[in-house]
């Protein structure tokens, strides 16, 4: 998962999905993307045991 | 006269990188490289489909700047990576019938240069990305 940097990818804090055979290396080497390391935790679901 | 003509303004990326800001002229050609198949019995040349050897030159302006020409490019020398053209910005971002987009995935450049510069002008350089696989989007 990637965030983009630079407007010249697109809105900047946007999820940046890149298109097929794009080099991220050089994106990422020169600012224009970053990794994004917050990830969605999941929502909590009531457990499926019985209560007593 | 022309009834129809197009005002040259397209919109391109390099590498997923908008530079049509900085970008003066853009020529993608789509090649199909043409084999003979002459032969005794005819004094006319003719010829088959061979392999494609598509070409995607671009003329930019230098900057060195973030995210600007140098950023875009510095990395990319000796690589493959996709390029995209539309006549219109507009078409870069949803193409259709009238403002097709073209990707070019997969093509290599194979230089760079690093500095071209010339006495009392702006500086621009001049590439040419080859080979890769063309695709038209018209929806």
């Amino acid at each position: 998962m990637y965030k983009i940097l630079s407007p010249r990818i697109g809105v900047v804090g946007d999820k940046f999905t890149p298109p097929e055979y794009t080099n991220i290396e050089a994106l990422l080497e020169y600012g224009f993307i970053a990794e994004d390391t917050t990830t969605k935790k999941s929502a909590k679901t009531n457990s499926d045991e019985p209560k007593d | 006269m022309a009834t129809s003509t197009y005002l040259s303004n397209p919109a391109l990326t390099i590498n997923a990188v908008n530079l049509t800001d900085q970008c003066t002229s853009a020529t993608l050609n789509q090649v199909v490289q043409s084999l003979s198949s002459s032969a005794f019995g005819s004094s006319d040349n003719f010829f088959v489909a061979g392999t494609t050897m598509h070409t995607f030159e671009v003329e930019l302006y230098m900057s060195y700047a973030a995210s600007e020409t140098y950023a875009t490019l510095a990395a990319l020398v000796g690589t493959q990576t996709t390029v995209t053209i539309s006549p219109t910005a507009a078409g870069l971002a949803t193409p259709t019938a009238t403002a097709p987009k073209f990707t070019l995935t997969n093509c290599y450049l194979e230089t760079l240069p690093l500095i071209d510069a010339t006495f009392s002008e702006l500086s621009t350089i001049s590439l040419t990305f080859t080979g890769g696989t063309l695709t038209t989007a018209t929806s």
